[in-house]
């Protein structure tokens, strides 16, 4: 008994007690729940709501650490018994930890290039996607949305495009686990970042080569919450909200509709009539003769699609040609929906000593703002860890969510809701009877009728987690071993009724349906040795050592039905006739080793150097394997004695890092064989070459060196960086186009090169910092110039054969350059459409023209800048966000902004179309497009190229906080209301809907900066609360 | 920590040998290249597969044959529909970019390169099959090269100098497995090679193909198809006699014309008077003629070629093959193309007669039957009365009528030396351009006069 005692003693003797208490250094009010460990262990404590604390610090141990969201953490000695700490905002992030692969960092000792966005920052934005959230927030990060379709498809690229066929987006890896792809809409917007404790953006090789053959587009990491020492602390979040457009277009009304088609059938006329002009097939006799055949075709279909004759239900156009329209419709305004928005949180963490727990559910609901498109959320987690005893820590991380898309076709459909602008506006919606109005009233299909009488929904499950152990096998030894999964599984209904233009193609007429399943597993595992430690005090290493093997998954099964015995049936099981069955199953290994030496000498001279190596089973027999390597050099300046003097200048570290990395995603699992498929002709199984296959297919590389400047000025006050990189792709997949004549149009090879180079600013200020009111800016830009600098060696470019888009690809250019005719305007003379003609001159026929760079969708710079200001408990947030230097081709424009190229109904600007000799103008004649017509005129060109640099106000939040006596009043630990705008302001020259565009069916590395009835970028207001307790 | 280290090093062995087999995973869907020509069954399969290459939407599944009829429309056609690249075809304002146009040229040569392969390893298959193997390859690359050259060709055969004129690449043999080789830059044979060409591999073709086959070429259709490729040439003997074979073979198998008009047109299955169809069902094949000729009531798109009076006006009165169009939204529809997912018509026993009818006429023989007896079948079918002493234009006007608008417009215009919208029939407006991609990969490959 006595022994025992004796033991607890000395076990007592050998802790110290620390107390203390920790304040606002604004106002000296108590922060709670700021948490408190120890430095070296995992065990720690948290503050009370007086903001008090106590802990018990083990021998050996002296350092204590506190971290608060929105606080700069601090590191203090506990030299006495009592420590009381005043914490300040977290302006300089110079301490901050930081998460890098496999392991964290402090930010001031990094060597790479990592750019952190809290999740406190991002919180409660009323977007689906978590890279939307992150738009405008960190240099060098471009974000686009495709569309304003809700949860679909958006561009990341980060320091610019390296790859051509492959994907060019990051690798997202949510704790530790790399995201999964879904088959339908985007798959980050599965995730809900409001549980997002930080997003941490890997933008150099050295800190992401160590993801090796995936990462030459930079890796996003993504840590979830966890548990904390303290009281459970609930949080209760609600918002609502509406969607809307961000701009309308403007097209003609009834009167100008047809002013404008009667000009257009002149026009015509007038045309064929030239004596060198068009060819007169139809054999008219004179001016007048033509005169009438176009008026006469023009009355036709204005009886047509005005419903009027035969009657349809219809009203007399005629009256619209005085300006007395008895339908005027803007078509806009059908296939816009009230978009109302809303969301739910609510979250509990707490913990203690040994366990700790974070875990929360959400709800979130967004009506996209085209007729029944929309997106919902609901989702839970539970991130939980034990520390069993002084050597062993587990956990889970376990995300499970549904997620429900109704969609709408692609922006090429006849019946995506976006096409009806091209419907006559003559033509009501609806007839007499409430049914709407179809071909042959409408123009085209009108796709309304694909809402009304179909169902296109998408629901997918994803289960995404891990659990972990974590063993300490020696002093500074611990083994991290993971096993994680990320499984999406997605399930497509659709159901076309009787009217849409797919149920009345099925047999029967009576309607199609499709059932499609989708999943996609992905398992792996991390284990791996991390040693850190001291050598005389002097030396500070750490390394990081192990494997990792991942395997994926690929199913898909998809049956088509057509014709129902009874309208009430929709679905596939309900078919008379089956149509379709498909499916296919797809596996991909990757088995990779890794390891990373940081070491820093006094505290000042920094070295890193990692490695990874990855054999992945999709590649060539003859290059299954590759490593990629990367090191990096700091030199944190302040730290030398003859800086001390240089009062103004807290900080100066100095970085350079060059290393490897690579890009897997270039091509498919089985791509690198050449094969054969079944090719079912009749009633009979044949077999069909399915690829052409290269047995040394490998990944794309890309070695990049990246030099840059870390600083902080006024105790850091002013913290910022500065970067210059350059990165050199080799080995470029390419679907090297070859002749037709050798049975195939393209062909994989990795024979590319492309360079990006760039500079980016960060900085962060503090400009008032009062103990009422506070003001802070976030700035960053930055320009990154794309250049391909080889393709296979003798081709000097891949040119566009496409009438519509003009994307091209060039050595010495921009991928996907604009390389089109340069279109002068309209001939003064006679409305001719005026190109610059090869070899001098200029030409009105497309073919004479000469073709040339007109535009370059990659933007020059790309910025954001932030600014919050507090005053007591107002806060008020401000981020603009801006692309500039870029172009978009509007490939609808050969439609809707054609003279009349034919009766689709045309952009308001078509109205200046030229008249008469003399007129200078850049819309060419106006010329119903009948016979010969002016198919010249509409092919893309730089007609349609328009500058597309845009500014927008971003986010626009204010939000008031309840006074701290109040709360505790009532019992709160916070209580915080809000009203946010996302998208409210967009300053732009580009007249279509909207400049951040790229139309979804034709998007890719090479087809950017496309416009094709793309549904405008949505704009949202959502009001809220956040109730803490 | 040596344990740690022993531990490791065996986690690696482990992981080493388990690794190979892990990086060596086989496509479920797919065969490899390998093994494709190994067995006669796999061969068969890529013959099978190759007939759907041939029914693909941009050869004659079935844009060939509607290029055909916007080219020869002469005012009998309107296209009407939003695309505007068949618009340039109807118009004769074809842009060397027009994808209709590339898809074309690139589908034709996917079954020639299909074929090649065929042909290159009939060793596989066993003897009393070869002969019949044989036969449809080079069944399906006569037909390719037929279209090529007709198509692309710089003018007509019958414009003469055809050993001058440029027609397209030739392609006989296999070539290098990786398709960017230098091989597949060949420059365009002369129209006289390439025809010389369609005619050996049809005249074997025929020899060695039995007359009953499924729905796969027979004696029949190769004989039937190189009266067609004779008759561009107006080589009008050897056409007749190939008809004459035709029919002999045909109706040898209990092969004839159905007894209404209209029974030959949108069918399922393959008539009594089809000698060579594309096969369409709900599964497989596209029919693209249904898409553009037909309307939205039957499921198609919105009616995008209209039938002028100046066709209707050319029917008398009575005639069935009229009855068959349909009305809609002010325009006559043509209604062989009517209904969704049926068969498209490539060859039927109709076009035999009529061929025999016209060379008999023209050189004025009776092979096999004569001219007015020929000329009855049809127009006795459509309700028509006999005529006893028919001219080569009465002939020609029941041809007209009897294939309209089933893809032989422009070829009998060409030949016959028709104007068409105005153009002569060898302006250069008719014929289409080597597609810009082709030339932007192989620039050694020659454009067309009238075109960049």
């Amino acid at each position: 008994m006595t022994g025992v005692l004796l033991l607890l003693c000395s076990a007592v003797f050998a802790q110290k007690t620390v107390t203390g208490k920790v304040t606002d250094s604004k106002d000296g009010t108590p922060l709670p729940a700021v948490s408190v460990r120890i430095k070296g262990r995992t065990s720690g404590t948290a503050t009370a709501n007086d903001g008090t604390f106590t802990i018990t610090l083990p021998k050996g141990t002296n350092t204590l650490l506190f971290s608060s969201i929105g606080f700069a953490d601090q590191e203090v000695d506990a030299t006495s018994a009592v420590i009381n700490v005043s914490m300040g905002l977290s302006a300089s992030s110079l301490n901050e930890v930081v998460v890098v692969g496999y392991g964290t960092s402090v930010k001031r000792e990094i060597t790479g290039v990592v750019a952190r966005v809290k999740g406190a920052d991002v919180q409660n934005m009323p977007v689906p996607n978590l890279n939307q959230a992150l738009q405008g927030r960190a240099a060098g990060v471009f974000v686009e949305s495709q569309n304003g379709k809700v949860g679909d498809g958006i561009k990341v690229r980060i320091r610019g495009a390296t790859s051509i066929n492959g994907s060019n987006q990051p690798l997202y890896v949510v704790d530790g686990i790399p995201l999964a792809g879904g088959a339908v809409g985007s798959s980050t917007a599965d995730i809900n970042f409001n549980d997002v404790e930080s997003f941490e953006i890997l933008k150099d090789a050295a800190s992401s080569a160590i993801y090796g053959s995936r990462a030459a587009n930079g890796v996003i990491l993504i840590t979830t919450k966890r548990g904390r020492n303290g009281k459970t602390r609930f949080n209760v979040g609600a918002q609502y909200g509406m969607n809307e457009p961000t701009n309308r277009r403007d097209f003609l009304n009834a009167q100008e509709y047809i002013s404008l088609l009667r000009q257009a059938g002149r026009g015509a006329a007038e045309y064929h009539m030239r004596p060198d002009g068009g060819n007169n097939a139809n054999g008219f006799a004179d001016l007048p003769a033509a005169y009438t055949f176009f008026n006469n075709l023009i009355n036709t279909r204005l009886d047509r699609y005005s419903g009027f004759r035969p009657f349809r239900g219809g009203k007399d156009w005629r009256p619209a040609e005085t300006g007395a329209a008895l339908v005027d419709t803007d078509w806009q305004d059908a296939i816009f929906q009230d978009a109302p928005v809303s969301q739910f949180d609510i979250s509990a963490q707490g913990g203690n000593d040994k366990t700790k727990f974070f875990i929360a559910a959400n709800l979130n609901d967004q009506n996209g703002i085209l007729v029944t498109n929309r997106f919902r959320r609901m989702g839970a987690r539970i991130n939980l860890d034990n520390q069993v005893n002084d050597w062993l820590k587990i956990g889970i991380t376990s995300n499970l969510s549904k997620i429900t898309r109704n969609r709408v076709p692609d922006d090429n459909a006849f019946s995506t809701p976006m096409q009806a602008v091209a419907l006559a506006p003559i033509t009501p919606i609806r007839d007499s009877l409430g049914l709407l109005f179809d071909r042959p009233v409408a123009t085209y299909y009108n796709p309304l009728i694909e809402f009304e009488s179909g169902i296109n929904r998408t629901e997918g499950f994803r289960n995404q987690g891990s659990i972990y152990a974590n063993i300490n096998l020696a002093k500074g030894l611990t083994l991290h071993t993971d096993l994680g999964l990320d499984m999406i599984i997605q399930n497509e209904t659709r159901y076309w009724g009787p009217r849409t233009l797919t149920g009345a193609a099925a047999a029967g007429g009576t309607g199609q349906s499709s059932e499609y399943w989708f999943r996609n597993t992905r398992w792996m595992t991390n284990n791996y040795l991390t040693y850190a430690g001291t050598y005389k005090s002097n030396h500070k290493y750490d390394v990081t050592a192990g494997f990792a093997f991942e395997n994926l998954e690929e199913r898909f099964t998809e049956a088509i039905g057509e014709d129902f015995a009874d309208s009430y049936f929709k679905t596939v099981g309900n078919t008379v006739t089956p149509a379709t069955a498909e499916g296919s199953f797809a596996r991909n290994n990757l088995v990779s080793g890794f390891g990373r030496l940081n070491y820093s000498y006094a505290g000042k001279y920094l070295l890193s150097g990692s490695v990874r190596l990855d054999a992945d089973s999709r590649f060539g027999s003859n290059s299954k394997s590759g490593v990629f390597a990367a090191g990096s050099l700091g030199w944190i300046m302040t730290e030398e004695n003859f800086m001390k003097g240089i009062k103004f200048l807290s900080f100066l570290k100095p970085r350079i890092s060059y290393g490897t990395t690579g890009n897997n995603s270039g091509i498919g699992f089985y791509d690198a064989t050449t094969q054969y498929g079944p090719g079912t002709y009749g009633n009979a199984g044949g077999l069909r070459i399915s690829r052409f296959g290269n047995d040394d297919l490998r990944w794309e590389s890309t070695a990049s060196l990246s030099v840059g400047l870390d600083f902080g000025l006024f105790n850091n006050r002013i913290t910022g960086e500065i970067d210059w990189y350059e990165k050199l792709t080799t080995d470029m997949l390419l679907n090297t186009p070859t002749p037709a004549t050798s049975g195939t149009q393209a062909v994989f090879g990795n024979i590319g090169s492309m360079t990006n180079k760039g500079v980016e600013f960060t900085l962060n200020t503090v400009n008032v910092s009062g103990k009422n009111f506070r003001w802070s800016t976030s700035f960053n830009l930055a320009n990154n110039r794309n250049k391909l600098t080889k393709l296979d060696g003798d081709q000097q470019e891949i040119l566009p054969a496409d009438s519509r888009f003009a994307n091209a690809i060039i050595v010495g250019k921009p991928l996907g350059v604009f390389w089109a005719p340069k279109f002068l305007g309209a001939n003064p003379d006679n409305g001719d459409p005026v190109y610059v003609k090869t070899g001098g001159g200029t030409t009105r026929f497309y073919d004479e023209a000469e073709k040339m760079v007109v535009g370059d969708p990659n933007p020059d710079w790309i910025g954001g800048i932030n600014n919050t200001v507090s005053w007591k408990g107002l806060e008020l947030s401000v981020l603009f966000q801006g692309v500039f230097g870029n172009q978009v081709q509007d490939g609808a424009g050969g439609f809707m902004s054609a003279g009349f190229d034919w009766f689709d109904n045309q952009t308001r600007d078509q109205l200046g179309a030229w008249k008469q000799k003399g007129d200078v103008t850049m819309v060419p004649q106006a010329r119903l497009g009948w016979l010969d017509g002016n198919a010249d005129a509409i092919n893309i060109s730089s007609r349609y190229v328009y500058d597309a640099s845009y500014v927008r106000l971003k986010n626009l939040s204010l939000a008031y906080s309840l006074p701290a006596k109040l709360m505790t009043k009532l019992g709160l630990q916070s209580a915080r209301f809000y009203a946010t705008a996302v998208n409210l302001l967009t300053f732009t020259d580009y007249p279509g809907w909207d400049p951040e565009v790229n139309t979804d069916y034709r998007s890719g590395n090479v087809n950017q900066g496309s416009d094709f009835y793309a549904a405008p970028q949505i704009k949202s207001v959502v009001f809220g609360l956040n109730i803490g307790f | 920590m040596k344990k740690l280290y022993f531990y490791l090093m065996a986690a690696t062995a482990v992981l080493g040998t388990a690794c190979e087999k892990k990086l060596n995973l086989a496509n479920p869907d797919a065969l490899e290249s390998e093994v494709v020509f190994s067995t006669e069954a796999r061969l068969k399969g890529v013959l099978v597969g190759n007939y759907a290459a041939l029914g693909a939407a941009a050869f004659y599944g079935s844009d060939v044959i509607w290029m055909s009829e916007l080219l020869a429309s002469d005012g009998e056609l309107n296209w009407v529909g939003t695309f505007n690249e068949p618009r340039q075809i109807i118009t004769k304002g074809i842009l060397v970019n027009n994808s209709n146009v590339f898809a074309t040229y690139r589908d034709c040569y996917r079954v020639i390169f299909n074929s090649n392969n065929i042909l290159a390893n009939l060793g596989v298959v066993k003897a009393s099959e070869r002969a019949k193997v044989e036969g449809e390859a080079l069944a399906l690359r006569a037909i390719s090269y037929f279209e090529l050259v007709k198509l692309f060709g710089e003018k007509p055969y019958i414009a003469g100098n055809t050993t001058a004129l440029k027609g397209v690449p030739l392609f006989v043999g296999p070539g290098p497995s990786a398709p960017q080789s230098e091989f597949y830059r060949a420059p365009r044979a002369s129209v006289e090679a390439v025809y010389t060409q369609v005619i050996a591999d049809l005249i074997k073709a025929e020899a060695q193909l039995p007359p009953t086959n499924g729905v796969y070429f027979t004696k029949q259709s190769a004989a039937l198809l190189l009266s067609r490729v004779y008759l561009q040439q107006g080589r009008f003997a050897e056409a007749r006699d190939a008809a004459d074979r035709a029919i002999v073979a045909a109706t040898g198998v209990n092969q004839r014309l159905v007894t209404a008009y209209a029974g030959a047109f949108n069918n399922s299955t393959n008539t009594t008077e089809d000698l060579f169809t594309i096969q369409v069902n709900l599964v497989a094949g596209t029919n693209s003629c249904f898409s553009f000729f037909s309307t939205g009531t039957y499921g198609a798109r919105d009616g995008d070629i209209e039938v002028n009076p100046k066709h209707m006006n050319k029917y008398t009165a009575g005639d069935a093959r009229a009855a068959l169009f349909f009305f809609e939204n002010g325009f006559h529809r043509v209604g062989k193309w009517r209904d969704n997912n049926r068969n498209v018509k490539v060859l039927r026993l109709a076009e035999a007669y009529l061929v025999r009818a016209e060379c008999n006429s023209r050189l004025g023989t009776s092979v096999g039957a004569t001219v007015a007896d020929d000329l009855h079948r049809t127009r006795a079918r459509a309700g028509l009365a006999r005529i006893d002493n028919p001219t080569l234009a009465n002939i020609l006007a029941e041809r007209e009528l009897e294939l309209a608008f089933e893809g032989q417009g422009i070829w009998d215009a060409k030949r016959l030396r028709q104007s068409v919208d105005g153009l002569a029939w060898d302006n250069n407006r008719l014929t289409f351009p080597i597609p810009l991609r082709e030339r932007n990969i192989n620039p050694g490959l020659e454009q067309n006069p009238g075109y960049n």
